[in-house]
């Protein structure tokens, strides 16, 4: 059929903004008027030469940075960058830009939710094949991360295994952090292991780096070593910090947002400085300090403000964002964290921010809980049909078939009915059945059924294990052994 | 002549800096015993602030802001009080150990302690093993608290506590440790005192630890 509409607008998602042009630039205003006027603090005297170098002002450890060194940075900041999944899946592909979202896990908490036990335990390194296996089978789940830092190798190297044991239990491609600028090359030699090659992974990325300024506007060492590594060497990274609103940041948003900002952009300036056109994703976990316990809210509705609020201006400035949804404060999965992280994943869907991150984190971000990754693996997928929209045109508008079953009948013998219903989003999880149908399979609460989904999966999900090529599983024992001998050399320096 | 102390308990719990450091000072020229400023005046104010707190009815900045007179009141005080005055609240050495340069938590706890009437000295952020050590020998603390943010910097909060033993001075003081990926466990691991699961707990806690010495 020829489309003979003129002038016509179509609009099939939903439209969710909170700023206006000129708030978002009034926002970005207050960035360009704090590092400019306020700076930053950076410990690291290699990057300090190199601002000195582009025009900023130095004056021991602050850098004052200029707008038109701002500007210049942002200039050359890529539209779209490309992740690729090792085994060449394209299903899985990452196409970093605006208005796409992937959804994931968080790093390093210290605490796990055993999936026997259901109790509190230290992160360990069984967990994290464990958490990128599971993950490796959740549909909505774009990338992984631990949900942990692992407790029970060499104190220094939870980073480096925690990477070569996920990277081989899952083709999706994987975010990490490191320590140092050491366990950042190790992750990135493993890459290049499992990429085929140096030249291979320059042209197909296959991970993402995590990493994280301290709140309020300090780079600390190793934050911004790693970030000069991943700038020289290509490797798409984050740089973000957590802004605590009222003890980190101002209490008031706006004012949080403006030093949000501020933070990242350092890591912007120095990425772009080194290496033009490397990929930096900011933004990371915006929320308020409670000022009745003095814990960071992971599940305050002001997480969800803040975050959408902040892809705004993040995607104003050209970068791609990093936002937060799926968490909560309660210790366990369970109806609080059900509540939070429903309201905290759609506002995360609807704001089109690029990678969301935290899904599955409890008790404040300081444990990891899978089983509230499963959960928020379906939550995903419900705001995916919002998100989704409504196709108007005249099949779907379907005025024929209205006309053919008239008034009274009804559309279940329907070829459209046929055609379309499978189109409704059908849930793993949700309850739809009728009483008598719940009751003989055993009064099943969403609880049990998150239980018995995941550890279904840890059981018998087997992942992409087996597809590891030999030469690249050979590699990656051979960097965990020489990561070994680097820690013990650099324990006695520590010392002294 | 006596004097309704409370009006300074009143001044404190309002957080007004300034006015209860002038009123500290006109009282001490009068002929008002400077214990009786410190138990009948300061220390009451502060335990309504912490009931307060717990009971939801007062939020950390303006317990923070408490704190902050009172440890005022205590500069100007401390000089005049007799010993004994003070209870177990005496000198804290207080710090984020080598390699780690968060220090919200722990400038949290150290005003925390100041509210209660501690001599807190912060030493800061990123401070070697050996700073701690020495910081107990000059000025003999009745507590020292440690803070760590990272996984990587926590067992240096076990290496000073050994180089506190090895210098032979770990029992005069008290190790509490804190910071968000320390455990309870992790504080028993390496043989510290007490553990704080927030700077809010750490001055009650630290003050059943003294009062159980005491009995």
């Amino acid at each position: 059929m020829i489309n003979n509409r003129t002038n016509y607008t179509i609009q099939e998602s939903p439209h969710f903004e909170i700023f206006s042009e000129d708030q978002k630039e009034q926002i970005f205003n207050g960035m360009m008027r704090t590092l400019q006027y306020t700076g930053a603090n950076v410990h690291h005297e290699g990057a300090r030469e190199v601002f000195k170098k582009a025009g900023c002002k130095i004056d021991g450890i602050r850098v004052y940075f200029p707008p038109e060194v701002i500007l210049k940075a942002l200039s050359t900041v890529p539209p779209v960058t490309e992740v690729f999944p090792w085994d060449g899946d394209e299903s899985k592909k990452i196409v970093v830009e605006k208005k796409r979202s992937y959804f994931g896990p968080g790093p390093t908490p210290p605490n796990f939710i055993d999936t026997e036990t259901l109790e509190r335990r230290p992160y360990l390194r069984k967990d994290a094949s464990l958490v990128a296996r599971v993950c490796d089978a959740l549909p909505n789940m774009g990338y992984v991360q631990s949900l942990g830092s692992i407790s029970d190798v060499t104190n220094g190297l939870a980073d480096v295994y925690e990477f070569a044991d996920m990277v081989r239990n899952t083709t999706t491609p994987i975010m990490s952090w490191s320590f140092t600028r050491e366990g950042c090359r190790d992750i990135h030699r493993m890459g290049i292991a499992m990429a085929g090659g140096e030249e291979a992974f320059r042209a197909r990325p296959n991970y993402i780096f995590y990493g994280e300024p301290i709140s309020p506007l300090v780079s600390d060492f190793h934050a911004i070593d790693k970030c000069i590594y991943c700038a020289e060497n290509r490797i798409p990274q984050v740089y973000s910090p957590c802004a605590i609103g009222g003890g980190t940041v101002p209490a008031t948003h706006a004012g949080q947002l403006v030093v949000a900002l501020s933070e990242s952009m350092v890591g912007v300036i120095a990425a772009q400085l080194i290496n033009p056109g490397t990929c930096v994703i900011i933004g990371g976990v915006q929320s308020i300090l409670d000022m009745r316990f003095s814990i960071y809210s992971y599940g305050a509705p002001e997480l969800s403000l803040l975050s959408a609020a902040l892809t705004e201006v993040v995607h104003y400035c050209g970068l791609p964002m990093y936002s937060t949804s799926g968490c909560t404060d309660t210790k366990k999965m369970d109806v609080q964290s059900a509540m939070e992280a429903s309201l905290s994943i759609n506002a995360a869907m609807m704001s089109g921010a690029n990678f969301v991150h935290d899904n599955g984190y409890t008790e404040s971000g300081l444990t990891g809980d899978i089983f509230q990754t499963v959960m928020d693996d379906e939550i995903i997928s419900m705001a995916r049909v919002v998100e989704r929209g409504v196709e108007v045109n005249e099949e779907t508008m379907a005025v024929e078939q209205i006309n053919n079953v008239g008034p009274g009948g009804h559309y279940l013998y329907e070829d459209h009915t046929m055609k379309w219903f499978r189109s409704h989003w059908m849930p793993s999880l949700m309850d739809r059945n009728s009483y008598e149908s719940w009751e003989e399979q055993g009064r099943k609460t969403m609880k049990d059924r998150v239980l018995e989904k995941t550890r279904d999966l840890i059981n018998n999900y087997e992942g992409p294990r087996d597809k590891v090529p030999g030469k690249a599983d050979e590699e990656i024992k051979r960097i965990l052994q020489e990561a070994e001998e680097r820690i013990k050399k650099e324990e006695p320096k520590k010392q002294a | 002549m006596s004097m309704d102390l409370s009006k300074i308990s009143e001044k404190l719990i309002s957080g007004d800096v300034e006015g209860l450091k002038q009123m500290t000072e006109e009282t001490l020229q009068t002929d008002v015993n400077p214990g009786d400023i410190l138990n009948q005046g300061l220390l009451p104010g502060m335990d309504t602030v912490g009931q307060r707190w717990k009971d939801g009815d007062m939020f950390m900045p303006e317990v923070l802001r408490c704190a902050k007179a009172m440890s005022g009141a205590m500069d100007i005080l401390r000089p005049q009080l007799a010993e004994g005055d003070l209870g177990n609240a005496g000198t804290m050495i207080i710090g984020t150990v080598a390699g780690d340069l968060h220090d919200i938590g722990k400038d949290l706890a150290a005003m925390m302690f100041e509210g209660a009437g501690y001599q807190v000295i912060n030493i800061g952020i990123d401070q070697p093993n050996e700073n701690f050590v020495k910081a107990v020998k000059e000025h003999k603390p009745s507590l020292l608290g440690m803070s760590a943010l990272l996984t990587t910097t926590m067992p240096r909060m076990g290496e000073v506590i050994n180089s506190l033993k090895e210098s032979g001075i770990r029992d005069q003081v008290a190790v509490i440790i804190g910071g968000a990926p320390v455990t309870e466990e992790f504080a028993e691991e390496i043989g510290a005192d007490l553990y704080a699961p927030n700077a809010g707990s750490a001055v009650d806690i630290a003050k059943e630890h003294f009062e159980k010495k005491s009995t």
